[in-house]
């Protein structure tokens, strides 16, 4: 016998560390995005007044997309614990099928014949289904969750668009207006961007 | 690849050594494990690191079946001594694990839970094992603050850890010591950088003076038999230790 077979690495589940990596970062430039909103939702508020009668409508959105920044901050809270959560999960996952990969490499050098070796294989099988089980059902959450922040999101579309139309109802602060009402309509688009990806993320691979 | 030697039997009382791996990769310092029997009970003392467990456990179970291991010893913390511990309870999740008490809270970095643990206190224990009392002997500071060795004085064998341990060039590959003089010079470098403490070696040259030892079998290197044992204390009572260079 040469010099021993390198032991793997589980690179799947190295993989889905990475995956929570991502995940993570999405969730961070969206947290950024939600208070750039919240600020903005502010200023458009300052400036509805100073606008008078002529932007009510406008100052009622501002104080919508507000609260939508508000709402949005509290839905990424707790995407955010979810994904601490899986972190512990997937550290579970690797470490098993780190031990079942090198436990497997000592059977097939001794034989099937030794005692005790297919129960241990059956013990370990058996903890990692529970793991990968206890990962699957977080991911139906994470999903779940980013669903429902799209849907969100979808809300303080329409509210950015019926920004745009009041603004050009904004008299001689209609210019301003407008530019307000064309950052908020950017900066949704750029939160559904990211909560695409999000959407497409797994923290099992099948 | 490594295998199995019985270095002792007398009945069903067996102490295997799985010592020198030739084919293991270089950036891996060798090690000794050492299995004691008897009836049907075994105890793997310092079962080495997470890389060569399938070595270890494949030469360990052609000799002895694997599910009479009751325990683990672990001379110190060391990962070249422990680092394998998950992998065995991986196998038999009820292993005791003996070490000093020192590294209680340690070792669990590299598995096993609360019932795993058997802390050694410093001035050594008993450890039963079938018919056997085999003993943890203190060997702190030598080199690790928390070490002990283990004698079995039914058959006069001291696991001693570090202590002993020869850093050997291939060509010198035995499984015993058969010139100790040659040997002992890839010993020398190895004692005076590790071991930190020259009234600790003091100690415990006294200690293990007083024992009835007929083989001195150490985690590094060849093993020691017959007079080469007092010959190995009476050297390293008089190496000058815990010193850089020189
Ligand atoms: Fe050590
Ligand atoms: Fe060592």
């Amino acid at each position: 016998m040469n010099a021993p077979e390198k032991l793997k690495t589980p690179s799947r589940s190295a993989s889905e560390l990475t995956c929570i990596v991502r995940v993570n970062e999405e969730i961070k430039s969206i947290v950024a995005t939600a208070f750039r909103i919240n600020l903005m939702a502010l200023n458009a508020i300052f400036l509805a007044k100073r606008a008078g009668n002529a932007a009510l409508g406008f100052g009622v959105l501002s104080n919508e997309l507000r609260r939508f920044a508000q709402d949005l901050t509290r839905h990424m809270a707790s995407l955010r614990d979810m994904t601490s959560g899986s972190v512990g999960s997937v550290t579970g996952v690797v470490q098993q099928q780190r031990n079942s990969a090198i436990l497997l490499q000592a059977i097939r050098l001794s034989g099937d014949g030794v005692p005790g070796v297919r129960e241990a294989r059956k013990r370990g099988a058996q903890r990692l289904a529970e793991q990968h089980g206890r990962l699957r059902a977080l991911d139906q959450r994470l999903r779940a969750a980013v669903e429902e922040t799209q849907q969100l999101v979808e809300l303080g579309g329409v509210l950015a668009r019926s920004a745009k139309i009041e603004a050009a109802y904004g008299g001689g602060f209609s210019p301003a207006l407008m530019q307000v009402s064309t950052d908020f309509a950017e900066v949704i688009a750029q939160i559904k961007r990211s909560l695409e990806v999000l959407g497409k993320e797994r923290l099992v691979k099948d | 690849m490594k295998q199995a030697h019985c270095i002792y039997q007398n009945d069903d009382h067996r102490w295997l050594a799985i010592a020198r791996d030739a084919s293991k990769p270089g950036y891996l310092i060798d090690t000794n494990e050492y299995v004691v029997m008897d009836g049907d009970q075994a105890l793997l003392c310092d079962p080495g690191g997470i890389e060569i467990f399938p070595a270890v456990f494949s030469a360990l179970s052609a000799e002895c079946d694997p599910t009479t291991l009751a325990g683990i010893f672990a001379s110190h913390q060391d990962p070249d001594i422990i680092s394998s511990l998950a992998l065995w309870l991986e196998f038999k999740p009820d292993l005791k694990c003996y070490t000093s008490w020192l590294w209680q809270s340690f070792l669990p970095h590299f598995g096993g839970s609360e019932s795993t643990f058997v802390p050694i206190p410093d001035p050594g224990m008993t450890i039963r094992l079938g018919s056997l009392e085999l003993q943890a002997i203190p060997a702190h500071y030598l080199h690790s603050s928390g070490n002990h060795h283990l004698y079995d004085p039914k058959a006069k064998i001291l696991f001693s850890g570090d202590v002993g341990a020869a850093l050997l060039p291939p060509d010198q590959g035995g499984l015993y010591v058969e010139d100790f003089t040659r040997h002992i010079r890839h010993a020398e470098g190895f004692h005076k950088r590790w071991m930190g403490s020259d009234r600790a070696k003091r100690d415990w040259c006294e200690r293990v003076s007083r024992l009835d030892i007929d083989m001195m079998v150490p985690q590094h290197g060849a093993i020691y038999q017959g007079a080469d044992v007092q010959r190995f204390i009476n050297w390293f009572a008089a190496l000058e230790v815990g010193v850089l260079r020189g």
